[in-house]
């Protein structure tokens, strides 16, 4: 059981990883300042980095969600094994229809469904789950969407050239953008390695403590870090493109001014939402920014179709993965068949998305076409803005 | 409800997500002057700017400074 724990935390490690490059790498790749497959690298070994830079967070992974301790409620791998299990099948299914959306929560809620069947509804912690999930969930975009909107106008309104006399608009000469999302780009991956594979050392420590192969109170051994470290890269490096095309270019048209502002909203907010305790989701807060950024500049629009779904998405993130937790809790609770079961159903389902997946295959080919429009903007920026139908058809 | 902290995130977001997007167009905005043809010093405006890009340079450092927590503790 305990092995089983382990393989499925790292592939969720893994999943958490492909589902998040976008985060950081979705607006440099759109804007063509960094190539797709050089941004996933660079992604990918700044999560490795971030992995090993702190072990803080894993020793606050479950966070108070469920009352453990005192009133003798034990989380046991049983739980930890259906939490997971609905966590990943829920990334993959976002994954399949390219939805930005958080890891955290679906791994929330998985481990909330887990509990109420496994244990019992006195077990989870409404008013916690409310002040760590659902309130960030609101609250996050929408600090980062108003404040990548005003850096946006910001940037466009010190950045516009005309000439004193005619009035004509000169070259803009915004390409120093392109630059500066590098490091902007490349701070949010490293915060988020910094992060999310703690969670996943986490639960392993939790499940190898349960499991009494380790001293309670002690932090994650080695071997844990370094596992749960290259499962975070290696997803980072596959790249969930689809879901960096919905961030990219499927949300809003993003030039580098734009990606700039957002990057740097982003960044900003999961360090200061971080170090001030109030914890944001990566998810979140960049897509508000894609959205704020793309308010900010005239001349484009925003597909809120396409932020309708993710919203929607994000609603169902926190239900849907409790139940699928909850049923496979349900299984693993008849004894060691349901395990079978269980782990059969999950990683079939697992393999079947990935084939429908291939059906529609997105890769760094083609996740962002904007790429190689990226780089004709410089020379003919002013006709493509022109091209660009209001009601914005996605670029491919 | 941790309201003030909430308050306190999204106020420092802005602040620092302005002032570095400030910042950097305004060097962006300086090259592009350095760069035009009848600039008389451009040396100067060139060096200006490249001070605004060291300011955000730094800013990303204070980023890293943040992020590792062995500076922290």
């Amino acid at each position: 059981m305990v092995a089983l724990v382990i393989a499925l935390a790292l592939f969720f490690d893994f999943t958490n990883g492909f589902h998040d490059t976008a985060n950081a790498m979705a607006t440099p790749i759109a804007t063509g300042a960094i190539k797709p497959k050089t941004a996933v690298a660079l992604a990918a070994v700044l999560n490795l980095v971030g992995a090993f830079l702190s072990t803080e967070v894993a020793k606050t992974i479950s966070g108070g969600l469920i009352r453990e301790g005192t009133d003798g409620i034990h989380i046991t791998p049983d739980i930890i094994f259906a939490g997971l299990m609905g966590a990943v099948l829920w990334n993959m299914i976002t994954w399949l229809k390219g939805l930005p959306s958080s890891s955290s929560h679906a791994l929330f809620g998985g481990l909330i469904g887990a509990a109420v069947v496994g244990i019992g509804f006195h077990s989870i912690n409404f008013e916690t789950v409310l002040q760590k999930v659902i309130l960030p969930a609101v609250i996050a975009p929408l600090i980062a969407g108003f404040v990548a909107y005003i850096c946006t106008r910001l940037a466009y309104a010190l950045t516009s050239r005309h000439d004193p006399e005619t009035g004509d608009k000169l070259t803009q000469k915004r390409g120093g953008f392109r630059t500066g999302q590098i490091f902007t780009s490349s701070l949010v991956a490293l915060a988020h390695g910094t992060n999310d594979a703690q969670k996943t050392m986490g639960i392993i420590t939790l499940v190898l403590i349960a499991g009494g192969t380790q001293a309670p109170g002690s932090g994650p051994q080695f071997w844990v870090i370094t596992a749960c470290a290259l499962a975070i890269a290696i997803g980072t490096y596959a790249g969930g493109w689809r879901i960096i095309r919905t961030m990219g270019s499927g949300l809003t048209e993003v030039k580098p001014a734009q990606g700039f502002s957002a990057e740097t909203s982003t960044a900003s907010a999961i360090l200061a939402s971080s170090h001030l305790g109030f914890a944001l989701s990566t998810t979140q807060v960049a897509s508000g920014s894609v959205i704020g950024s793309g308010l900010g500049r005239k001349g484009t629009s925003v597909r809120w179709g396409t932020a309708g779904k993710i919203a929607l998405g994000w609603l169902f993130t926190l239900p849907a993965s409790a139940i699928v937790g909850a049923l496979t809790a349900l299984l693993v609770g008849t004894g060691v068949v349901g395990v079978v079961i269980a782990a059969v159903v999950g990683t079939s389902a697992v393999v079947f998305m990935f084939v429908v997946s291939r059906r529609s295959h997105v890769g760094h080919h083609n996740a962002v076409e904007v790429d190689e429009a990226g780089h004709a903007v410089q020379f003919r920026k002013k006709k493509k803005n022109r091209k660009t139908t209001p009601s914005g058809d996605v670029q491919r | 409800m941790k309201w003030l902290e909430l308050l306190q995130v999204a106020g420092v977001t802005l602040v620092a997500a302005v002032t570095l997007v400030v910042l950097y167009s305004l060097g962006v905005r300086l090259t592009a002057i350095a760069g035009d043809a009848q600039q008389k010093s451009p040396a100067l405006i060139r060096s200006l700017a490249y001070v605004c890009f060291g300011v955000c340079g730094i800013a990303v450092l204070f980023g890293i400074y943040l992020i590792v927590p062995y500076f922290g503790k």
